[in-house]
């Protein structure tokens, strides 16, 4: 299995949700979550520790992304590794800086490794941040976020 | 105060709580940034670092908690997991054989 087969067996479809809205962080957080259970990836238990670990220490990263997880003990409530992007196009509030683009992380293992860091790359570049900001559909999200082969 | 000489470090851990999201994103950075320097860059919760680290990237808000597991490790300690200029300084030591203090 190449690289990239992995990568789409991480992100699946249903949980690239590109026009999200949420009231504030607790609930863009509890939206993230939503989505990793729905996918199967996650107990529902996950997303109480996902809200735990955004209170203890936030997960922005900058550029408007954040990366919610959860804790070291959550880990038990993970039932298969996978990540979701969710894109707030209005902005959610995140104890002061915006949001726009959650990248919820659920993993035991490494495979989502290689993807986040490409995600690294993204916000290094500003034009590239931008784009993923501004992505509307599941393929442009998928494209941004897929490592070069050759690295 | 610890210190380490960049020429020395073979071994850099970058710790979060949970090892799977923030560390991961700056690891991966550093692992690209020293790829030429033969530093193995591993990233890993808190309470599963590894012994052989020769320097410990970690938020600032853990920094105590890395202390206590691993006492007489040098800790960097940072704010931001993309662009935090003590990370920019590390990695200067590192390629230029010079020391890095906490």
């Amino acid at each position: 299995m190449s690289v990239n087969d992995a990568l789409t067996g991480l992100l699946d479809d249903r949980a690239i949700r590109l026009a999200e809205t949420a009231a504030d962080r607790d609930d863009a957080v509890r939206r993230c979550g939503e989505a990793l259970v729905a996918i199967g990836a996650a107990k529902p238990s996950y997303v109480d520790a996902m809200l735990a670990r955004e209170r203890s220490v936030s997960t922005y990263v900058g550029e408007g992304v954040a990366i919610p997880h959860g804790t070291l003990t959550s880990k038990e409530d993970i039932e298969r590794d996978a990540l979701a992007v969710l894109r707030f196009p209005d902005g959610v509030d995140w104890d002061g800086e915006r949001v726009t683009v959650c990248v919820a992380i659920a993993a035991r293992g490494d495979g989502h490794v290689a993807l986040l860091g490409e995600l690294a790359l993204v916000l290094l570049d500003p034009e590239r941040a931008r784009l993923l900001r501004a992505a509307t559909e599941p393929d442009d999200v998928r494209r941004l976020l897929t490592p070069d082969e050759e690295e | 105060m610890t210190t380490i000489n960049g020429s020395a470090i073979k071994t850099l851990v970058v710790a979060c709580d949970a090892g799977m999201g923030s560390s991961v994103m700056l690891a991966g950075q550093l692992r690209r940034q020293l790829k030429k320097n033969g530093v193995t860059v591993v990233h890993a919760a808190v309470a599963e670092i590894p012994v052989e680290a020769d320097v410990i990237v970690t938020h600032q808000g853990l920094a105590d908690r890395v202390r206590g597991v691993a006492p007489d490790t040098v800790i960097v300690s940072i704010q931001l997991f993309i662009g935090d200029p003590a990370v920019a300084r590390l990695v200067s030591a590192i390629q230029t054989g010079s020391d890095v203090g906490e």
